[in-house]
C-alpha cells in the first residue's frame, strides 16, 4: 500500500509534458513583488499598449539585454587586459551568479512554484506532486536561466582578451550553464521545507514585502558599489577575491554546498582537454545528485506547502463599532478621499509599496550615500595632497558665494539642477501609472458619481510627496551646507519644483489619457518591456518639459543672446507656465476623458 | 424612473451588436426583473444605465436626468451593484464604506447610523476592521451591496445582487427591495435564479440577442404562452433558438 502511494507520487514522463505546456501557455502567478519571473500571457492588451504590443515590449527588452550584456563584455575584456586570467573571471561570474540566486532566487522560486492561482486546481488533478513539481522548475529554470546568462560575458570577456580557443569559450558557457542550474536546484531544495513549515511564506503580502524590500535594498546597494568597483582597479580585485573564496575554508564550503560545480571551475577553464571534460561530467554529476535529492524532498513536502497555502495569509481585525466606527468614517472631501484610498492602495500591495514607495524613500538615501562616500574619498585625497577638509569646504563656500542673479554661474547651476530633474525622469512612471494602478478598480469607480479633477490631484499628490519632498529637503540641507546664499538658493530650488512638478503633470496626464487598466495581478504594470518602455518615456517627457527653461538659461549662458537676470528670469516665468497649463490640461481634459472611458 | 429610448449598444466599430434599439420604461414604485441567458445583453445595459458605458445610441434617462449629459447628477440619484464583487480588495470594509459615502456625499449624522444598521443587518459587524481581501466570495458581496445601499438613492440597479449570498443575507435583500419600491424609488436588477424573479419582481423582461422579447408582469407572461407552467419552463421556450421571438431578434 504504502509503496503504491509512493509510486502514484513519482514522475510521469507523459502527464510532466502535458503540465510543463500548460504551465507555460496559460498559468497566473501572483507575484506580488513585481520582480518574480512570471510571465504575462494573462494580461489582456488594449489600448495603446495593445497597439505597441507584445513584439514592441520584446524588442526593447532583448536591445536592454544585449545592451547589457555587451557592457558585461566589455567588463570582462578590460579585466582579461588589465591581467585577471579566464578562470578568475569566470570564478566571479560564479560568486555573482550565487550571490544573485541567493538573494533574490529564493522569491522567485516561491513565486512560480507557490503564488500560483491555478495551484489549488492543480490538487485536484490526478497528477503526482514530483511531476507539477518538475513541471514548474523546468519552467521556472528556463526563464532563470535566461536571466543568469547576463552574468556569463564577463568571462567570456576575459576570454577574448587571452585570445582563448573556441573550445574554451564553450567549456565555461557549458560549466557556467551547470552552475546555474546546481545553484537553482540548491535554492528550491532550500525552499520546499520553509514552503512547508514556515508561518511567514504562508502570509503571502509579508513575504513579498519582506523579500521586495530586500531586491530593492540591494538594487541600490548595487548601485552605490558599482560607483566604487568600476572606479581603478575594484573590478579586478573582486575578481581576485572571488578567485580566494572558491579556493578554500568554509567560503568554498559555503560555495561547495549552494553551487558545487563551482569548485571544479579551475580544471575546466585552465585544464588541458581531459581534464576540462573530467570537470564537466563531475559537474554533470553534481547536478545529477542535486535533482534526485530535489526529487525525493518535492514528493514530499510539495504538495504539503501547497496545501498549507490554500486559504492562508487572511489577517484578523478588530470589531469597529459605536463612536470607534462614527470617528473612522467621518465626513471628508472628494480629494481627501481619493488620497486616502490611493495611498492605502500603494502601501497594502507589496509591488507597489516596494516600486512606488520603498524605492522612492530609498532614492535620497542612495545620494546620501553616495554624496558621503565622494566626500570621505575626497577628503581622504585632500589629506594626501596636504589639504585641511575644513579648507575644502571654505572653497567651495566661497565659490558658491559669488552665485548671483547676474552672473553665468547660477545659470549653469540651474542647468545641473535641469539635468538632476532630466535624471529624476526615471522615476516619473510613479506618476504615469497612478491612473494604471487601480485596474478594474476603475471601472467600479466609473460607476460612482465621482469628481475626476480630484481623483487625478489626488493621484498627483502621493507620488510628488513620495519623490519630489524628500529629494527637495536634501537640496535644501546641500545648498546650506554649502554656503549658497538666500536668493539664489531660492531661485535653484524653484527650478528644482518647476522641473519636477511639470515631469509629474505632464507624466500623470499622459498616464491618464493611455491607461493601462486590463491586468491580472499589479506585478504585471511594473514589469516587463512595457515597464521598460515607460521608465525611459520618462526620460522624454522631462526632454519635452525642461526644453525651454534650459534654452532660456543656455541662452544667457553660453549664446549670451539674453542679459542673465533676462535669461534666468524667463527660465522660471517658463516653468511657471508650463505648470499652469498642464495642471489645466491634467484638471481638465484629462479628467474628462477619465470619465468617458469604457472597458 | 427609468427611461430607456431606443438605446443600442455596439463594439467593434458595429461589428458586435450588445444592445439593439431597446426601449423600455420602468415606473417609480416598481421592481423591474431583467431575465436573460449569458451574453444576452443584460449587464451591458445595466453598464450603460449607470453611467459605465455610453450608449451607441439612444437616451437613458434617471428620474428625469439624462445619464449622458449629466453624468455626475444621474449617478448621484442612483447606486450600481456590479456582477463582481471584488473591487477595492486592499480597503478594510470600514474604509470602503467610508469611501463610498464621501463620494455620494452622505452627510456625518446619516452614514454613521446607517454603516452601523447595515452591518448588523448583513451580519458584517466583526468584518469591518479586515481588509475586503480578506472576505469570502459571499462577504464581498455584502459588503458591495452595503456600499450601494449606504448612500440610499432613488434609483437601484443591481446586476445578480443575489449571486453568492447566504439566504438570511439574499431574504434581507429582497425586503429591503421591497421597501425601498414601496416608498416609491426604483428597483432594477438582473438574475439567472427565475424563483426570485417570481417572487420579487413587479414585471419582467426578457432579454436575449440584445434585444427585449417581453416586457410584462409574470401573470401577463403566462396569459402570453398560454401556459400554465413555470416561469422557468416560459423562460427557456422564450430564448431558446426555436421561438419566433428570438428569430425575428436574429
Amino acid at each position: 500500500m504504502a509503496r503504491a502511494a509512493a509510486a502514484s507520487q513519482g514522475l510521469s514522463w507523459r502527464q510532466f509534458r502535458v503540465m510543463l505546456r500548460v504551465i507555460r501557455k496559460g498559468e497566473q502567478h501572483l507575484d506580488s513583488t513585481g520582480m518574480g519571473l512570471g510571465d504575462d500571457v494573462a494580461e489582456k492588451r488594449k489600448g495603446l499598449w495593445g497597439r505597441l504590443g507584445a513584439g514592441a515590449r520584446k524588442v526593447a527588452m532583448g536591445f536592454l539585454f544585449l545592451l547589457l550584456a555587451a557592457m558585461f563584455f566589455m567588463m570582462g575584456y578590460m579585466l582579461g587586459e588589465a591581467g585577471v586570467t579566464p578562470y578568475l573571471a569566470f570564478s566571479l561570474c560564479v560568486v555573482c551568479l550565487v550571490g544573485l540566486t541567493v538573494l533574490t532566487g529564493l522569491y522567485q522560486a516561491v513565486n512560480i512554484l507557490y503564488f500560483v492561482r491555478d495551484l489549488g486546481y492543480y490538487l485536484t488533478l490526478p497528477v503526482s506532486a514530483t511531476t507539477v513539481m518538475w513541471a514548474k522548475l523546468v519552467h521556472f529554470l528556463g526563464m532563470s536561466l535566461l536571466g543568469d546568462l547576463i552574468i556569463l560575458p564577463i568571462g567570456l570577456g576575459s576570454l577574448l582578451a587571452a585570445g582563448a580557443a573556441p573550445g574554451a569559450w564553450v567549456a565555461m558557457a557549458l560549466a557556467f550553464v551547470l552552475s546555474a542550474v546546481a545553484v537553482n536546484l540548491a535554492l528550491v531544495i532550500v525552499c520546499v521545507p520553509i514552503m512547508r513549515f514556515s508561518r511567514l511564506a504562508h502570509d503571502k503580502d509579508r513575504f513579498s514585502r519582506l523579500f521586495g524590500g530586500l531586491i530593492v535594498v540591494l538594487a541600490l546597494v548595487i548601485g552605490v558599489g558599482s560607483q566604487f568597483a568600476l572606479q581603478g582597479d575594484g573590478l579586478a580585485s573582486l575578481a581576485s577575491g572571488s578567485g580566494q573564496l572558491l579556493s578554500g575554508g568554509v567560503p568554498a564550503v559555503v560555495m561547495g554546498i549552494l553551487c558545487p560545480p563551482s569548485l571544479l571551475g579551475r580544471p575546466v577553464i585552465e585544464g588541458d582537454l581531459p581534464a576540462a571534460l573530467g570537470g564537466l561530467l563531475g559537474m554533470l554529476a553534481c547536478v545529477a545528485v542535486y535533482a534526485v535529492v530535489l526529487s525525493a524532498v518535492a514528493r514530499r513536502w510539495y504538495f504539503e506547502g501547497v496545501q498549507a497555502l490554500q486559504g492562508a495569509g487572511g489577517k484578523r481585525g478588530r470589531r469597529v463599532e459605536g463612536a470607534e466606527l462614527a470617528q473612522a468614517t467621518r465626513t471628508r472631501g472628494a480629494f481627501a478621499a481619493n488620497l486616502s484610498r490611493d495611498w492605502k492602495t500603494m502601501v497594502r500591495v507589496p509591488v507597489f509599496f516596494n516600486q512606488f514607495v520603498l524605492s522612492s524613500l530609498l532614492m535620497p538615501l542612495y545620494f546620501v550615500v553616495i554624496m558621503v562616500v565622494s566626500g570621505m574619498v575626497g577628503v581622504s585625497q585632500a589629506s594626501d595632497a596636504g589639504i585641511e577638509p575644513m579648507a575644502l569646504l571654505e572653497m567651495a563656500r566661497s565659490l558658491t558665494a559669488l552665485l548671483a542673479f547676474d552672473s553665468p554661474a547660477l545659470a549653469w547651476c540651474a542647468v545641473g539642477v535641469l539635468v538632476f530633474g532630466l535624471f529624476l525622469g526615471f522615476s516619473a512612471y510613479s506618476f504615469t501609472m497612478g491612473v494604471s494602478r487601480d485596474g478594474e478598480d476603475f471601472f467600479f469607480m466609473r460607476g460612482l458619481p465621482m469628481n475626476w479633477s480630484a481623483y487625478l490631484a489626488a493621484k498627483f499628490v502621493a507620488p510628488f510627496a513620495l519623490s519630489t519632498v524628500p529629494m527637495l529637503v536634501l537640496i535644501v540641507v546641500a545648498l546650506v551646507v554649502l554656503g549658497v546664499p538666500a536668493a539664489p538658493g531660492a531661485y535653484l530650488v524653484g527650478i528644482y519644483l518647476g522641473a519636477t512638478v511639470t515631469l509629474g503633470l505632464l507624466s500623470l496626464g499622459l498616464g491618464a489619457l493611455f491607461p493601462r487598466l486590463a491586468w491580472d495581478n499589479e506585478a504585471q504594470l511594473v514589469k516587463g518591456g512595457g515597464a521598460t518602455l515607460m521608465v525611459f518615456a520618462g526620460l522624454l517627457v522631462g526632454v519635452a518639459v525642461m526644453a525651454l527653461p534650459a534654452l532660456a538659461l543656455l541662452a544667457g549662458a553660453l549664446w549670451e543672446v539674453l542679459a542673465m537676470p533676462v535669461a534666468l528670469g524667463l527660465a522660471l516665468a517658463v516653468f511657471v507656465a508650463e505648470c499652469a497649463v498642464l495642471a489645466w490640461w491634467v484638471l481638465g481634459p484629462c479628467a474628462r476623458s477619465l470619465s468617458r472611458r469604457e472597458r | 424612473m427609468i427611461r430607456i429610448d431606443h438605446v443600442s449598444k455596439s463594439y467593434d466599430g458595429g461589428a458586435t451588436n450588445a444592445v439593439r434599439d431597446l426601449t423600455l420604461e420602468i415606473q417609480s414604485g416598481e421592481i423591474f426583473g431583467l431575465l436573460g441567458p449569458n451574453g444576452a445583453g443584460k449587464s451591458t445595459l445595466l453598464n450603460m444605465l449607470a453611467g459605465v458605458l455610453a450608449p451607441s445610441s439612444g437616451v437613458i434617462e434617471l428620474d428625469g436626468v439624462n445619464v449622458a449629459t449629466d453624468p455626475l447628477a444621474a449617478k448621484r440619484n442612483l447606486c450600481y451593484v456590479s456582477d463582481s464583487p471584488d473591487h477595492l480588495l486592499r480597503l478594510k470594509g470600514h474604509e470602503f464604506l467610508r469611501f463610498i459615502a464621501d463620494v455620494y456625499e452622505v452627510p456625518d449624522a446619516v452614514r454613521g447610523p446607517r454603516i452601523a444598521e447595515l452591518a448588523r443587518e448583513y451580519g458584517m459587524e466583526g468584518e469591518l476592521d479586515n481588509q475586503i481581501q480578506s472576505y469570502s466570495h459571499g462577504m464581498r458581496q455584502k459588503m458591495m451591496i452595503m456600499g450601494a445601499l449606504l448612500p440610499d438613492p432613488a434609483v437601484w440597479i443591481l446586476d445578480e445582487p443575489m449571486t453568492g449570498l447566504d439566504p438570511k443575507a439574499s431574504w434581507l435583500l429582497k425586503q429591503s427591495m421591497r421597501r425601498h419600491a414601496d416608498a416609491g424609488k426604483t428597483v432594477l436588477f438582473s438574475t439567472h435564479v427565475l424563483d426570485v424573479a417570481e417572487k420579487v419582481v413587479d414585471r419582467v423582461g426578457v432579454i436575449a440577442h440584445g434585444e427585449l422579447l417581453f416586457v410584462g408582469t409574470v401573470d401577463e407572461m403566462r396569459e402570453h404562452f398560454k401556459s400554465n407552467g413555470s416561469l422557468e419552463e416560459m423562460f427557456l421556450e422564450l430564448t431558446s433558438d426555436e421561438s419566433p421571438l428570438a428569430a425575428e431578434a436574429e
